[in-house]
């Protein structure tokens, strides 16, 4: 049976909505993931709420000390955005190697945080610039880290009735370095068999701090504080970032699919960490710009 | 459950009325009930382009969207290129380059390279294939096909003297 579909025309409605069908329905961002799902009778929702109309989900806002990125920012806007490669290139990076140019035109962040799967790339990006997803629901609004919004597979933090508005992300200091790597094992289009996102600040020529997270060779993405932390105040040298390659290598516990074995992504994150690493450190991954406006 | 709705679609410049179920691809109604046979479903998950429509300008595949979603936007499918009796100026590089053999992908192709060409008037090589790579040609006519569109990319630029 078709589902009926909604049209809200603003945030409230769109709560009011969700609240009435609670998990009846779900929320229609881009559709490129959702419309595959129903085809497949994985989901048979009673009702969808389009989000197409909602005006409050739709912008990106450079604010004092961090931007706003809209749930229905779509994901080609984010990869040939100006201001949002100079501030925060990973991402922008992540973003344009998404599928196609075609998902990339219809997909939104919020929809692509919402269907949670395993094997893609924003999410990864996402983790190095801690960022916030924001979810509302009729009468109250949270902020989830990134951290702690992916619990699994195609799982998240979000309760039936709320719904991801907004994505905030605090801008990196000053003089930050970023690198994205996709690691594809199949087609250009394919999704990551393995990907890294790395952010390095550096200081006198050492290291002050340094995030690394590993995605699409995993449940979720993840990064590893301890494995990290060895590169604090050092210098990120050779045998240094072979170290954190090791470690990140060693610690992620692996998955098996069509893309590769748990063992060949295994050997896949100690090679493309150190690339991503070695990225960072020559200064190839694109320099962030200041913070502020 | 919902039933059939009457939708308004504005496709190629006119405003057809069309009954369907809400969920309902954009591919199916383009094809069936509007008779755009030049819209074709290929690998139906968004992968080879064949599909392509452009939606408000922006390139998409109409086998992943549902008709719900775009009953507002402006739809431009091969169909609606050209004027009367002249073909757009990427469909007449395609002809004169060869850029096809079995010509199933030439209108997702021909989509593609019109979004590229309108947002990007003198692309360079890296931005071509930004645009092109997301449709798949499974005779081979990469080379002729990127020929053509590099054609028709010179040809907007104003005469340098």
């Amino acid at each position: 049976m078709s589902p009926e579909v909604l049209h809200p025309a603003t945030l409230e409605e769109t709560l009011t909505m969700l609240e009435a069908y609670g998990e009846e329905a779900r929320p229609l961002a881009g559709g490129t993931a959702l419309v595959l799902l129903l085809r497949h009778g994985l989901i048979a929702p009673r009702a969808l709420i389009c989000l197409e109309e909602v005006s409050e989900l739709q912008s990106i806002q450079f604010n004092e000390d961090h931007v706003w990125i809209g749930a229905m920012v779509r994901l080609q806007t984010l990869a040939r955005s100006p201001r949002i490669h100079t501030r925060f290139p990973v991402l922008a990076m992540a973003c344009g190697e998404v599928g196609n140019i075609r998902i990339r035109y219809q997909a939104t962040l919020g929809g692509n945080l919402a269907e949670a799967d395993y094997a893609s790339d924003p999410p990864i990006a996402l983790m190095v610039l801690d960022a916030i997803v924001w979810a509302q629901r009729a009468k109250s609004k949270r902020a989830i880290p990134i951290a702690g919004f992916f619990h699994g597979l195609y799982t998240t933090a979000l309760e039936p009735n709320e719904l991801i508005v907004g994505i905030q992300i605090p801008y990196p200091p000053p003089g930050a370095r970023m690198a994205y790597l996709k690691f594809r094992t199949r087609s250009a289009e394919d999704r990551p068999c393995v990907g890294v996102a790395a952010l390095g600040i550096f200081e006198d020529g050492g290291c002050r701090d340094l995030r690394v997270a590993v995605g699409a060779a995993c449940e979720r993405p993840q990064r590893l504080p301890e494995v990290e932390r060895l590169a604090t105040g050092r210098s990120l040298d050779e045998r240094m970032i072979r170290l954190i390659a090791q470690g990140y290598a060693d610690q992620i516990e692996t998955l098996s699919d069509l893309r590769g074995s748990a063992d060949y992504r295994r050997r896949m994150i100690e090679v493309h960490v150190r690339r991503a690493l070695e990225e960072v450190c020559n200064g190839g991954g694109a320099v962030g710009a200041s913070a502020g406006r | 459950m919902a039933m059939k709705q009457t939708f308004e679609l504005r496709v190629n410049g006119r405003i057809h009325r069309v009954e369907a179920a809400p969920d309902r691809r954009l591919l199916e109604v383009l094809r069936e009930d509007l008779g755009l046979g030049s819209v074709r479903e290929g690998c139906g998950i968004g992968m080879c382009g064949a599909c392509t429509v452009l939606l408000d300008g922006r390139p998409v595949s109409s086998c992943l969207l549902l008709i719900s979603q775009v009953h507002h936007q402006e739809i431009v499918t091969v169909e609606g290129l050209g004027g009367h009796g002249t073909l757009h100026p990427v469909q007449q590089a395609f002809i004169e380059h060869f850029a096809f053999q079995c010509a199933y992908c030439t209108p997702g192709f021909i989509l593609s390279a019109v979004a590229l060409l309108e947002r990007e008037p003198d692309p360079d090589e890296q931005v071509l294939l930004e645009y092109l790579s997301g449709n798949l040609c499974r005779c081979g006519s990469y080379l002729n096909i990127l020929k053509a569109v590099r054609a028709a990319a010179q040809g907007r630029k104003p005469p340098s003297s």
